[in-house]
């Protein structure tokens, strides 16, 4: 059993799905040619190449860079005497950016787990790298090169700790000795400084005991002149009237009174000098207390005392 | 020849001598445990003091006291009961230094010398008059001046400076001047510029007391000089202090003015909570 359609129904068919189909394929078309830009099928490209003996971490399509820049990709890998060639190929107008000396590295985009990358470092030669030519290559250094590398330089430097550390622990004993050696003569310091002290005392006190003897025997001696310059001359009349020859060894007597007179008033300075020489002494006992090494023991009251400072009486107001 | 021979003979004994003496044996340490721990317990109270810390200080000051008289070491006793005095004044413990020095002056069995007496004595007067016992400090200042007479004592100025301060405290500024003047003249040159300090202060202060504030400023100024090389802050306080009080008696109101702040910058510096309480002092 047959339907018959109604007359008109699929008029223009044919060029309805002919304009789809057209439109269809400029679509495709389209797509295919973004595509084909974005994948620098328009950009000229040039080819350089490597030679690594391990192309471990290097792959097809991996990016190029220059100063961080993407300029190309792995192009072609394939093996060669002496190892793997590698193609890179480049955007032509990057290539006259590279120097003839530049070195192609395998690095990594963020230190040691970011992505794999083949970087271009830059050498300083005037002319630019030329189409096809062979560039050097720096393999990169894995994690457990470095460590490697890190434990060749430990080692020795563990070594020579572990070696110190044993030595220590061998003389611990002498280190204990020295210390408490060290600890009893820090413990007799005190004695010793109340010793020092003691003796510099003494000294002070002699020096002015002496100051003040030589004064009393100035003082006597002077009143034995002056008993006698009194007594002499009465003396002297005395036995004038008596005898002149007395009188004659009286005078002389005078004389010989003037002249110890005379001797003691030149011996004046001389016991002036002493008694300064003793204040000087004691000044000089004096300096020496504040004078290296004895300042740190007579600081202050010295001997350990605390300064007895009249400041303190001022009241609580004033409290440290 | 001869005669160079025996030389050198002698020459080689005397060596010989001394080598034996150099390698000879140590002396035998006599020191005891207990005077081990008494010089330990002093080295450790002078460390806490230096490092500010009063409290500690004034234990092992009072542990160093306890091992002296169980020693029967008179000096020692005497040394640590004076330092542990001072260092409970700092403290503010008033009763407590005062009963620190009871272990000397109110111990007559044992043979303290004059020179630790004499400081006994003068501490106490320095407490007494710091309480406000004037009174019993011109007793004590006066006994140890007796004593320091016969000694010869080096403390003369701080008796002389103690004395003058228990002058002004009872109204006698011209008396007070006149031994502050003198403690002054035997500070002067001296190793104590403290109490050279502390008697330009006490002059200052009773100078202004005579109602004679001009006067008083150039002493005043002397004591903040040597204050300042001594680094004692709270004496340029007392002396910024002192100088703010004169220069205004004296009608220099600007003086007065920049003493005052400094006194109060220096206050404020010691100490916030002690500050406010120092600036009193300045009003």
């Amino acid at each position: 059993m047959s339907v018959a359609l109604p007359p008109g129904r699929f008029s223009g068919l044919v060029v309805k799905v002919n304009a789809f189909l057209l439109i269809a394929m400029l679509l495709v078309a389209a797509f295919m040619g973004l595509v084909a830009y974005k994948q620098g099928w328009f950009v000229r490209q040039s080819v350089i190449r490597f030679v690594t003996p391990n192309a471990l971490g290097i792959n097809k399509g991996m990016p190029v860079k220059l100063h961080g820049f993407t300029i190309g990709s792995v192009s072609e890998m394939q093996l060669a005497p002496g190892g793997v060639d590698v193609r890179l190929s480049l955007a032509t107008e990057y290539l006259m950016r590279i120097p003839q000396d530049s070195y192609a590295r395998h690095a990594r985009e963020a230190g040691v787990i970011g992505a794999s990358v083949i970087d271009i470092v830059p050498g300083k030669a005037e002319r630019a790298l030329a189409e096809g030519a062979r560039i050097n290559f720096e393999p990169s250094r894995g994690i457990s090169e470095i460590i490697d590398d890190f434990r060749r330089q430990a080692i020795p430097a563990f070594n020579e700790v572990k070696a110190a550390m044993s030595q220590v622990g061998r003389s611990g004993e002498d280190i204990t000795q020295i210390l408490a050696s060290l600890r009893k003569e820090v413990e007799q310091l005190p004695a010793t400084h109340r010793a020092i002290r003691k003796l510099v005392e003494e000294a002070g006190q002699a020096t002015a005991d002496l100051s003040q003897q030589a004064g009393t025997t100035l003082q006597a001696v002077e009143r034995v002149a002056g008993t006698m310059q009194r007594t002499l001359p009465d003396l002297s009349d005395k036995l004038g009237t008596s005898a002149v020859a007395i009188g004659a060894a009286a005078t002389q007597m005078q004389h010989t009174a003037e002249e110890a007179q005379a001797t003691l008033r030149n011996a004046r300075p001389l016991v002036d000098h002493g008694e300064t020489a003793a204040r000087e002494a004691a000044d000089v006992l004096g300096a020496a207390k504040r004078v290296w090494p004895l300042s740190d023991s007579f600081k202050d009251t010295s001997d350990g005392m605390l300064p007895i400072d009249s400041f303190e009486a001022r009241g609580k107001g004033l409290a440290r | 020849m001869r005669v160079r021979g025996a030389v050198l003979h002698v020459l080689a004994a005397g060596l010989i001598v001394l080598a034996a003496g150099c390698g000879g044996k140590a002396p035998l340490n006599n020191t005891s445990l207990a005077q081990s721990r008494l010089a330990e317990a002093e080295t450790r109270a002078a460390a806490l003091v230096k490092s500010g810390d009063f409290s500690g200080a004034a234990r092992h000051y009072g542990e160093a006291l306890r091992i002296a008289t169980s020693l029967e070491n008179a000096d020692a006793i005497a040394a640590n009961a004076i330092n542990l005095s001072i260092v409970q004044q700092w403290l503010g413990r008033d009763a407590d230094a005062r009963a620190a020095l009871g272990a000397v002056l109110d111990d007559p069995r044992t043979a303290f010398s004059d020179r630790r007496k004499l400081q006994a004595e003068l501490r106490r007067a320095i407490l007494e008059l710091a309480g406000g016992n004037i009174g019993a400090a011109a007793i004590w200042a006066g006994q140890a001046e007796r004593r320091c007479i016969a000694t010869n004592c080096e403390y003369a100025a701080t008796i002389l400076n103690v004395r003058a301060q228990v002058e002004l405290d009872s109204g006698h500024g011209a008396e007070a001047a006149r031994l502050a003047q003198a403690a002054a003249e035997r500070s002067r040159g001296g190793a104590s510029r403290a109490e050279s300090a502390n008697a330009l202060r006490t002059l200052g202060r009773a100078r202004l007391a005579q109602g004679q504030p001009a006067a008083a400023l150039e002493p005043l100024r002397q004591a903040l000089e040597l204050d300042r090389e001594i680094g004692d802050p709270r004496k340029i306080l007392a002396d910024l202090a002192e100088l703010a009080r004169a220069a205004e008696a004296a009608g220099d109101a600007a003086a007065a003015r920049d003493y005052r702040e400094r006194s109060l910058a220096v206050s404020k510096a010691m100490n916030g909570a002690r500050g406010s309480a120092e600036a009193v002092l300045v009003r």
